[in-house]
């Protein structure tokens, strides 16, 4: 066998050899990473929609909403969207919960985010506040979403559309009420066009 | 508008080197002359914007139609690796005197994790053709950016009396922290 | 030195000092650097690439005498990619969060210069068990420098180690310590530290 010969045969079958190991594991390890990505998925609407037994599913212009159903309630309880936009550093994901006409924020989940460890971070959790290391987040709980979400710094919101901003992540907090307020937007208008 | 931003992102923002640590042992290697740091930069970026162009083409053109994800790594390094050869090769044909700059450079990018850093980030981040071109290119040009000037401090530091044991890598790491503490304040200028 | 530098045991013990892969060769510093925010995220680090190192130098010195010397690099990075993946997907399924954490920096254990750098030094001309000494031992040197390096700044930014608190309230963490600069900084000082106990050493 010439050297050439040699060269392709090696490499032709070192090439095979680790596509079949590749695939055989592939298989192995798909499934299970499937189900975990679902399983997440799960608890994040469950997170943020309690009352929910099912959810139906509606995809549109990229956004899937999902619309919580319990037995005991003909009309869906609420309905669960992922907004996505842009932090301070990278993307930030939001599982968001809300009432159906969309005027009420049920809770919120933080489910990717890239911000400054120890300063953004904390819209997912503050180890600095030992009375509520999730206050910001919680901030968001049975937030009105109209006119729109707006930030205060520096004192204490008061109005029921207002959050709070994080102190020295301001714009961590304002990139998430913006977040939301786009994808309030979006959400209501795929709802109205394919649900009502 | 978005590509500017994007370029401007990849460039200073989000500086491979100094915010990802890709393409550190050239950071470290080849920054000793600023000179010699112009011609890495240079190469890193050219590299950069053609992976960046063919490593979209392979992932969403053959692996994705194929349902052959799985394969993302083995493709993508191998193809980076005959792409620094065929490079090599096509700049030694047309032009000598960029051979002789470039060359000794060339074949240490195969092994730059900020080639195959770009290639892999480009896709998780779902761009399309041409951001993924302009991500390369800003990638490229941070890169750049990022060993000239620590080529141009450490020029500076020759004459600088360092503590022994600190003296060559330990001194430019804490430089680098120095300058990684200045390029977070570029952070949220943009983010894309 | 008054070991032989052929010993079995030295073999091994070469990576945890003399020829440390991170503090002496300064290879594969991207993941050293990337993922050093915390030890357990530099203990699951380590334990990857060392176990595509030890798996990429068991096949490789294995058919070591099949391989023609042209085609050897390709060769080389194809097995290691393969191994690649394979931890990369296992993390994925079995260890979500760390996978998470770790992010696209786990791929990019196909260029650490590590893995790479021993396949063409020692696997691709040494004898399987040897391999396996050998990469042992750089295995662990690096696993060490990365779970200390991990550790140090988790102490300093985070105030705990492992995710156990350590320090109390009294301390003010430095945030700068798990930023990208406080990478720097701290490999910057492990590698001067390296330098000055090597000095004396050398001197005594």
């Amino acid at each position: 066998m010439n050297l050439t010969t040699k060269m392709i045969v090696v490499l032709t079958v070192l090439t095979m050899v680790a596509g079949g190991l590749l695939s055989y594991w592939d298989g192995i390890t798909s499934p299970r990473i499937e189900a975990y990505r679902l399983e997440q998925l799960k608890q994040a609407i469950a997170e943020v929609l309690p009352d929910h037994e099912s959810y139906d599913e509606v995809k549109a212009d990229g956004m899937i909403l999902y619309i919580g159903k319990n037995s005991n309630d003909p009309e869906p309880v609420g309905l669960a969207f992922e907004a996505i936009g842009n932090g301070f550093q990278g993307k930030i994901s939001i599982m968001v919960g809300i009432s159906l006409d969309f005027k009420k924020i049920n809770a919120i989940k933080i489910l990717e985010q890239l911000e400054t460890p120890g300063l953004g971070t904390k819209i997912v959790e503050d180890p600095s506040n030992k009375e509520d290391r999730f206050w910001f987040p919680n901030q968001f709980k049975n937030l009105i979403t109209e006119p729109q979400i707006d930030v205060v710094k520096n004192i204490k919101p008061g109005k029921p559309n207002e959050i709070q901003a994080i102190t020295g992540a301001t714009i961590s907090s304002v990139a998430m009420a913006t977040i939301l307020n786009d994808g309030i937007q979006k959400a209501k208008s795929i709802y109205q066009l394919k649900v009502q | 508008m978005k590509l500017i931003l994007l370029f401007i992102s990849a460039a200073v923002v989000n500086n491979f080197v100094l915010s990802y640590f890709l393409g550190i042992c050239p950071f470290i290697g080849v920054s000793k002359k600023v000179s010699s740091a112009v011609s890495m930069g240079m190469a890193v970026t050219f590299v950069m914007t053609i992976t960046a162009a063919v490593t979209w083409l392979i992932y969403h053109l053959i692996l994705v139609p194929a349902n052959l994800e799985i394969l993302q790594y083995v493709s993508f390094i191998l193809v980076i690796s005959s792409l620094v050869q065929l490079v090599e090769m096509f700049v030694k044909k047309i032009s000598k005197p960029l051979y002789d700059t470039l060359g000794i450079y060339l074949p240490l990018i195969t092994t730059n994790c900020a080639i195959l850093g770009l290639a892999l980030f480009a896709v998780l981040r779902e761009y399309n053709f041409m951001e993924s071109l302009v991500y390369g290119i800003g990638a490229g040009a941070g890169f750049s950016l990022a060993i000239v000037i620590m080529a141009g401090i450490r020029e500076e530091l020759e004459l600088a009396k360092v503590p022994k044991p600190f003296e060559g890598a330990g001194i430019t790491m804490i430089v680098a922290a120095s300058l990684a503490l200045a390029f977070m304040g570029f952070a949220g200028l943009i983010s894309v | 030195m008054a070991k032989s530098k052929t010993t079995l045991r030295y073999e091994f013990l070469k990576g945890l000092w003399d020829e440390n892969p991170i503090l002496k060769s300064l290879l594969g510093l991207c993941p050293v650097l990337a993922v050093t925010n915390s030890a357990i995220n530099g203990l699951a680090m380590g334990l990857a690439t060392t176990f595509v190192l030890l798996s990429s130098s068991i096949i490789i010195s294995s058919i070591r005498n099949l391989i023609p010397n042209q085609v050897r690099i390709p060769a080389f990075i194809v097995i290691i990619a393969t191994f690649v993946t394979v931890a990369d997907r296992f993390l994925a399924a079995f260890f979500p969060l760390i996978s998470k954490d770790l992010g696209p920096y786990v791929p990019l254990i196909v260029v650490n210069c590590i893995i790479l750098g021993r396949q063409e030094a020692f696997s691709s001309k040494n004898s399987v068990f040897r391999s396996i000494i050998d990469s042992s031992g750089m295995g662990v040197g690096f696993i060490l420098v990365l779970v200390a390096l991990g550790g140090f700044r988790e102490i300093l930014g985070s105030a705990s180690l492992f995710g156990v608190t350590v320090l109390g309230d009294w301390f003010q963490p430095w945030l700068v310590m798990i930023l990208p600069g406080g990478a720097f900084l701290g490999l910057g000082i492990f590698i001067g530290i390296a330098n000055w106990i090597n000095d004396r050493r050398a001197r005594a």
